[in-house]
């Protein structure tokens, strides 16, 4: 045994000795490591007056690493719907157009040469470059674009982002194909022919959606023909490298919604080989809402894009190297790595190393990287990019700054709050008697209106964001059309708050709170609760803030916050519980329709319980929106739809947080486009 | 002693059972719809999501008839061909871990082992080393001296000692990184070229021949074998001295002294054995410890070993996961049990296994 402790401790020591013995030609960078990102060392050398050879140098400048958290779903780019995977599917895949520069809003082609639209705004037509491989070597036809529009939608299912192409294709409502095949049931395969119209998805009974099985069980002379159908509104010609699509109606954001990574040209004989669909019209049902455990595809990728993956490695790393046979000039950087690094202080400590390029900064921890700041970029809204300024040559790293948001957290209302069996205890009492509020408290515009004018803006953006966001001055985002800067908007001001709360009647005699001498809620006051997820300390303080001015207007007022875990938090929402709930919308295309929609008619709205006669005041202003390709005439149409929220009050619009993000200066080329997943990598170079 | 090893083999289905009940019972304190929001990472786009994932995973059916679902999977009645079923090795698919749950155990275990091999002799031999060392010197500088070392070392939360370490010996002495390997040696270990023989890479890489990935695998492990020893010697010191100082005022030593015996032969032939019996438990308990994955340690030091994933998964409530990762660690608890066990009477033939 004693032998044993002495070898056993000798081979530790001697561990210890080789392995930090071994540490540098381990890595054997090809710079001297030190001197490239230690902040308290000035990069020496260089001649001052050059500014761009001086600064930091790349540890690997053929290699971009990136340390952030969060993993892929899935690399399929039809039904990966998340950030993380659509960062690699944009670089590995490749769409007909795509965003120009740093624009959000102007598009530019990509696999397509060029686009025409045809008169009556319905039939887009592509002309597709010629000479375009895939990874595996394969050539990109025509006839694999119109399979991966068709794949995407008969595979869509509740967890892909195909929602956004199946509205174009088949009209306003439409979600899923499930709701297309269910039509077809209802009214017959001759119904689809130009579009479904809104009475015909109102009038089906909604059993197919996502339900794998149920779907395989439908009349297989129903599914064919809907396939069928679908495959019709594809005219390709492989020999001339063109395809059109016809859309159920004119479309305008219709550029927009497919430069996203989910309609990404893909081969149909790899996907085939690989164990997916084959694109015939007997089988698709077995494919539909697929999710990556059933999905042959989910960690493999073949796409055009300027480069290939090589291997994920789940929880560890996903390496993509250069495509060399692109059909444009090949990417400068070799390689591009993606490290699970769950933990901020490690993914600092790898930034202070020169092991990592870039790594994600928790807001919390931005005043550690700002004292590592040398180059300062603000947002020019003229220029579509930042402008740079050395501020101090020494130091390594480049914040940009300033360009708003396309994510907001907002405070909604429900007007009708479900209390089965007078169970809910987020409502109190569940009566108007000073300890609860009655379920449809929020039905009254003059106390959404209170809780507007109680809300102080300039707090919330000085406390939560540093001074660091804006006002949404409408449900949109800074521009696209319906956003006016100077569109009406609600002000902290007490006064108001108090005077819209004494008009209120939350107890329906006629008679306004502040005058009913029988006492209303001005005299007997309410109690609630608001609900955030737990962690989540920005929407803990939204609550809190809101509390806190209310009870400040009247001490009988009473909104407690109710911080939950997330299965009860979503719970509250979706079995519409919370009276009032906090939650956010990030933008999947740049356009105004993807902003109303969720907030005014399906998503939030729905959750809202926001009363048909309401509603059907924003429906046709959406409708005509959505429909107009004339952008002047769209901002017009908006611009009423906005006066029509600010009326209503459906809730309370929050702050666009703007941009606050760091990257080494040695970093170069970079596209600045919030609509894309992470970084576009072809463009970058590290010196 | 086999009918002894047999018969307690025997019963580690009837544990596991046990441990597969408590484990599922505790998830139906939930609703269905709260269960239903388990499986989703976002707010859901639309309503009918939720109702579609209930249906898909038979969250509304009778209690017993999920837990056979979860047991035996169930069974397409077009295709024949089965889902789930954790008898047939399907533990479902981690939603954190982007690939099935019993894939991601299996290729995170080895990491997990590989750390556990060679933090075993720094944590429990020189613990122990330490602890002999402290009881021989009773009272004495090197007894003083360990206890204060092993007492600062106890009261360092883990994560705030193993940040220390990173950023003293990779932000600014850049010796020892985190991570598994450094990205050429990766790629090394991902080419067709490098053979896998038991997933376990420091030996893995040996029998490859290739002494650079050997070295830069340990030196990405140094870290977490120091921040898991300095926390644990402690334990050990304590436990070892006090047992030694115990055995060391019996009367068998008084007389081995008496006889004449050279004190080295008495403290560590006649003494040490003997103390080891209560050392032992303990050291089973760490090594199982370890081998379940050491949550904080792996998490600073981005090893991606089972704690790390584990943790992911608990923070994301990716209860598929969480569930197949308790039922491992139950079954490594249970394995290590009979382990002790069977060394205990290795150890002290006086204890008998019947």
């Amino acid at each position: 045994m004693r032998k044993l402790f002495a070898l056993l401790s000798l081979l530790v020591v001697a561990s210890m000795v080789l392995a930090a013995c071994g540490g540098t030609p381990a890595t054997s960078a090809p710079e001297e490591p030190a001197a490239t990102t230690a902040p308290e060392e000035p990069a020496a050398t260089s001649a001052p007056e050059e500014p761009a050879a001086t600064g930091p140098k790349s540890k690997d400048p053929t290699t971009f690493v990136s340390a952030s958290f969060g993993e892929p779903d899935l690399l399929d780019p039809a039904l990966d719907y998340e950030t993380a995977g659509g960062e690699i599917l944009q670089n590995v895949y490749e769409t007909l157009v795509t965003y120009k520069g740093n624009s959000l809003s102007e598009f530019e082609p990509l696999l397509a040469e060029s686009w025409t639209l045809s008169d009556d705004g319905k039939t887009y037509t592509f002309q597709l470059h010629q000479g375009i491989k895939f990874h595996d070597g394969a050539d990109l036809t025509a006839s694999d674009v119109a399979y991966s529009f068709v794949r995407g939608l008969l595979q869509g299912g509740g967890s892909s982002p195909q929602f956004l192409i199946v509205e174009p294709f088949y009209g306003v409502g439409t979600s899923d194909i499930s709701e297309i095949v269910e039509v077809a049931q209802v009214y017959g395969l001759e119904a689809l022919a130009d579009g479904v119209s809104t009475e015909e998805i109102g009038g089906i009974p909604y059993e197919l959606y996502d339900n794998v099985e149920g779907m395989k069980a439908v009349d297989p002379a129903i599914l064919k023909g809907v396939c069928e159908d679908l495959y019709s509104r594809f005219v390709v010609d492989d020999a001339a490298g063109t395809i059109s699509m016809t859309l159920a109606l004119p479309w305008a954001p219709f550029i927009s919604t497919i430069a996203g990574y989910w309609s990404s040209a893909m081969d149909k004989d790899w996907v085939a080989a690989q164990g997916g669909w084959d694109g015939s019209c007997d089988t698709w049902q077995n494919f539909y809402a697929m999710q990556p455990e059933n999905d042959p595809i989910y960690d493999t990728a073949n796409g055009t894009g300027p480069f290939i993956l090589d291997h994920w490695t789940a929880g560890e790393e996903i390496v993509l190297v250069r495509n060399d046979n692109y059909w444009r000039e090949p990417a400068k950087l070799e390689r591009v790595v993606f490290q699970q690094v769950d933990e901020w202080s490690t993914r600092f400590a790898m930034m202070q190393a020169g092991d990592a390029d870039f790594v994600a900064v928790p807001p919390e921890n931005r005043s550690q990287m700002d004292a590592l700041v040398g180059e300062v970029c603000n947002w020019d809204e003229a220029a579509v990019d930042y402008v740079c300024e050395v501020t101090d040559d020494s130091k390594p790293f480049r914040v940009t700054l300033g360009r708003s948001s396309n994510t907001r957290s907002d405070i909604f209302f429900n007007f009708n709050v479900g209390n089965p069996d007078g169970s809910n205890t987020y409502l109190g009492s569940g009566k108007l008697d000073g300890n609860g509020i009655p379920a449809d408290f929020f039905n009254d515009v003059h106390i959404r209106k209170a809780f507007n004018y109680c809300f102080d803006w300039e707090t919330y953006i000085n406390d939560i964001f540093n001074g660091e966001a804006i006002q949404s001055t409408s449900l949109v985002i800074e521009d696209m059309p319906g956003w006016n800067d100077d569109d009406p908007v609600y002000t902290y001001d007490p006064a108001k708050c108090e005077e819209e709360f004494k008009l209120a009647d939350a107890d329906k005699d006629g008679i306004p709170a502040g005058e009913d001498p029988e006492g209303d809620i001005w005299t007997v006051g309410f109690r609630f609760s608001g609900t955030y997820n737990q962690g989540n300390t920005t929407r803990q303080t939204l609550v809190e803030m809101v509390s806190a001015n209310v009870n400040s207007i009247n001490e009988k007022f009473i909104v407690e916050s109710v911080g939950l875990p997330w299965p009860a938090f979503l719970r509250s929402i979706n079995a519409k519980l919370a009276p009032l709930f906090f939650v956010g919308w990030h933008e999947d295309i740049h356009d105004p329709h993807n902003w109303y929609v969720p907030y005014l008619v399906t998503f939030y709205a729905s959750r809202q319980s926001i009363p048909a006669e309401i509603k059907s005041q924003f429906v046709p202003l959406i409708n005509a929106g959505v429909l107009e390709s004339d952008p002047a005439k769209r901002h017009e149409i908006y611009t009423q739809l906005n006066q029509l929220v600010y009326d209503n009050a459906p809730g309370i619009i929050g702050v666009l947080a703007t941009s606050h993000g760091f990257m080494p200066r040695y970093v170069k080329g970079i596209k600045y486009n919030q609509n894309y997943s992470g970084f576009y990598y072809y463009t970058m170079y590290e010196e | 002693m086999v009918t002894y090893i047999i018969r307690r083999l025997l019963l580690v289905p009837v544990l596991l059972f046990g441990v597969t009940i408590l484990i599922f019972g505790m998830l139906q304190f939930l609703t269905p719809v709260e269960r239903s929001a388990l499986y989703v990472r976002d707010i859901p786009k639309t309503e009918r999501q939720v109702d579609g994932i209930i249906l898909k995973y038979g969250l509304d059916k009778p209690i017993y008839i999920q837990y056979w679902r979860w047991l035996v999977g169930t069974i397409d009645p077009v295709t024949g061909e089965r889902t789930g079923g954790i008898l047939f090795g399907d533990f479902g698919w981690s939603r954190t871990g982007s690939q099935p749950v019993a894939e991601l155990i299996s290729t995170r275990f080895p990491n997990t082992l590989d750390l556990t091999l060679w933090a075993v002799a720094p944590v429990i031999l020189v613990g122990i080393w330490l602890g002999v060392q402290a009881a021989v010197h009773h009272n004495g500088f090197i007894d003083q001296a360990g206890r204060i070392f092993s007492i600062v070392g106890t009261s360092f939360p883990t994560f705030v000692f193993g940040l220390l370490m990173l950023m003293v010996f990779y932000a600014n002495l850049q010796w020892f990184p985190p991570g598994r390997l450094s990205t050429d040696m990766q790629a090394v270990v991902s080419s067709d070229s490098f053979k896998t023989y038991t997933s376990l890479l420091t030996i893995d890489s040996l029998l490859n021949g290739r002494f650079d990935v050997f070295l830069d695998a340990l030196r990405h492990m140094i870290l977490p074998i120091l921040t898991l020893s300095y926390i644990n010697w402690a334990t050990f010191l304590r436990v070892t001295r006090s047992s030694m100082l115990e055995t060391l005022r019996q009367e068998y030593v008084t007389t081995a002294r008496a006889k004449g015996l050279p004190e080295r032969d008495v403290v560590y032939k006649h003494a040490r054995p003997n103390a080891m019996i209560s050392v032992i438990t303990l050291a089973g308990f760490t090594v199982v410890g370890l081998m379940g994955g050491v949550v904080i340690t792996e998490t600073v030091f981005d090893y991606p070993g089972i704690g790390k994933a584990a943790a992911e998964a608990a923070g994301q409530l990716d209860v598929v996961t969480v569930l197949g990762f308790a039922l491992f660690n139950g079954l490594i608890l249970i394995v290590a049990n009979l382990v002790v066990d069977i060394l205990y009477a290795t150890v002290d033939p006086r204890v008998r296994l019947s």
